[in-house]
């Protein structure tokens, strides 16, 4: 078992030699589709057409081993997954010791996401087939420890056995797990998850040298997306007597504890996006505004700010050509081509109109 | 850190005293015919050992970071082999031309 590892791990200064790591990542996002390919896999005919065109290219080996399950959409979404999941395993097997540090902790997020599926799909009692489909293990916890978590009962049992294990999270989710048996409410384990990551990501990203500070910053903004989604999420709800307060986040970039409440408090959508006007995340909120108007839904802004830190994370690899960067701009964006082609594939398997499938895609 | 400075510390020592123990022989036996002389001489070795041991280092230098990249690229992307065979081979003409200034300054 290779739980509980995260903690202690530390960097070795004489392994900072990014040469071999970056000309290979360099190699590999050359063979990331381009935006004249997606427009071809959007107006494929049917799911056959897009496994054959998907055939040719680095997915190929992955849809040959699942197509014996059946030419569907859920096998295709079942090689794209196992495609990012081997990329992003790779990557992390090349990376000299910094990068693989950095990247853990800021890969842990996956952990927290893949923990947070496996609570909810506890809680909801789903089956425990259904669960696994859910999780991509991109980050530190591996297949085989996920699919364990995911046949255990139930919540509980998933809490004691992540503390067992002396996963870092696991002092969070025990504490999160005595809120959520008082209020029978899962959003209190998993904001206990939430809040331990980003204490957890920032002590372990308080070291020198432009690469720590790098992945700070990505972290930073990670946060600080984490926290303008909770104000929207807020402004959408009832929040009489609610403390606000107990939803943030520490360790943002822009969005302090001050700013964050005086967000939290105002009284609609309108004011929060004048406030945030001049701050790094208005030009990408604003230009959904109307979109937000037209649904009414603040899933707008939520992409929209996922978008942004995609393409903030992608420019890493160009303006950092010698350090980490490039490994956190491919692998962000690899991620960001499986969602697309996730969509895509969703999209013709129900037949949504080519015009709506290209407006969801994030193209950077 | 404190390992990294003693490496450091060891090498320069050793290359310092690697192109000085040749340039005091020699002096050696040139002194007795004058000083200037015997100065234009020492610094003369000293230089082309200077010109010759600097760009072997620089090539070697530069041949280890393309060799790391080109090994990388090489996983990823085979068919650029040539263009990496060539841009491992390229930092040699340093050594030559190292080479070449060093004759030139004794000869």
């Amino acid at each position: 078992m290779t739980t509980g590892a995260p903690r202690t791990r530390k960097p070795v200064s004489s392994s900072k030699d990014y040469g071999y790591s970056n000309a290979r990542i360099r190699g590999m996002r050359s063979r990331l589709l381009t935006r004249a390919y997606f427009d071809e896999l959007i107006t494929a005919h049917d799911i056959s057409a897009l496994i054959q065109e998907l055939s040719g290219t680095e997915y190929g080996p992955d849809l040959e081993d699942v197509l014996i399950k059946g030419r569907d959409a859920a096998t295709i979404d079942e090689a794209l997954k196992n495609n990012m999941v081997r990329t992003f395993r790779k990557v992390h097997g090349f990376l000299n010791e910094e990068a693989g540090y950095v990247l853990t902790t800021l890969l842990g997020r996956w952990d927290v996401f893949n923990i947070k599926t496996i609570l909810r799909g506890k809680h909801m009692h789903l089956a425990n087939e259904e669960i696994a489909e859910g999780l991509l293990p991109v980050g530190y916890l591996a297949q085989v420890e996920l699919d364990a978590l995911a046949m255990l009962e139930d919540v509980r049992a998933v809490v004691d056995t992540a503390a067992t294990w002396g996963l870092p999270y696991a002092s969070a989710m025990r504490a999160g797990y005595v809120a959520y048996m008082r209020s029978g409410e899962l959003s209190d384990l998993e904001l206990a998850m939430d809040r331990y990551y980003a204490d957890w990501a920032s002590i372990r990203l308080r070291r020198r040298g432009p690469n720590m500070k790098l992945a700070r910053e990505i972290l930073e903004r990670q946060v600080d997306v984490m926290n303008l989604v909770m104000v929207f999420r807020l402004q959408k709800s009832d929040i009489e007597g609610v403390d606000v307060e107990s939803f943030f986040l520490l360790g943002g970039r822009v969005i302090d504890l001050d700013f964050y409440k005086e967000l939290a408090q105002m009284s609609d959508v309108d004011e929060v996006l004048d406030r945030l006007r001049g701050t790094a995340y208005s030009k990408a909120l604003d230009e959904v505004a109307v979109s937000y108007l037209e649904e009414n839904s603040i899933a707008v802004f939520e992409r929209a700010l996922e978008d942004h830190l995609m393409r903030k994370a992608a420019a890493l690899g160009t303006s950092d050509p010698l350090g980490v960067g490039v490994a956190i701009a491919y692998l962000w964006a690899k991620q960001n081509e499986v969602t697309n082609l996730r969509i895509v594939v969703k999209g013709k398997a129900v037949g949504m109109p080519v015009d709506r499938v290209r407006g969801e895609l994030i193209l950077v | 850190m404190i390992k990294n400075r003693l490496a450091r510390w060891v090498f320069g020592s050793t290359f310092v005293l690697t192109m000085l123990v040749p340039a005091i022989a020699f002096a050696e036996e040139v002194v007795a015919e004058g000083d200037v002389a015997w100065q234009a001489s020492v610094g003369k070795a000293m230089a082309a050992g200077l010109a010759m041991g600097l760009s072997a280092l620089g090539a070697g230098y530069a041949q280890a970071k393309i060799g790391s990249a080109g090994a990388g690229t090489l996983a990823e992307r085979p068919e650029a082999a040539i263009w990496i065979i060539t841009l491992q081979a390229l930092p040699e003409v340093i050594v030559l031309l190292g080479f070449v200034s060093a004759i030139m300054i004794t000869g």
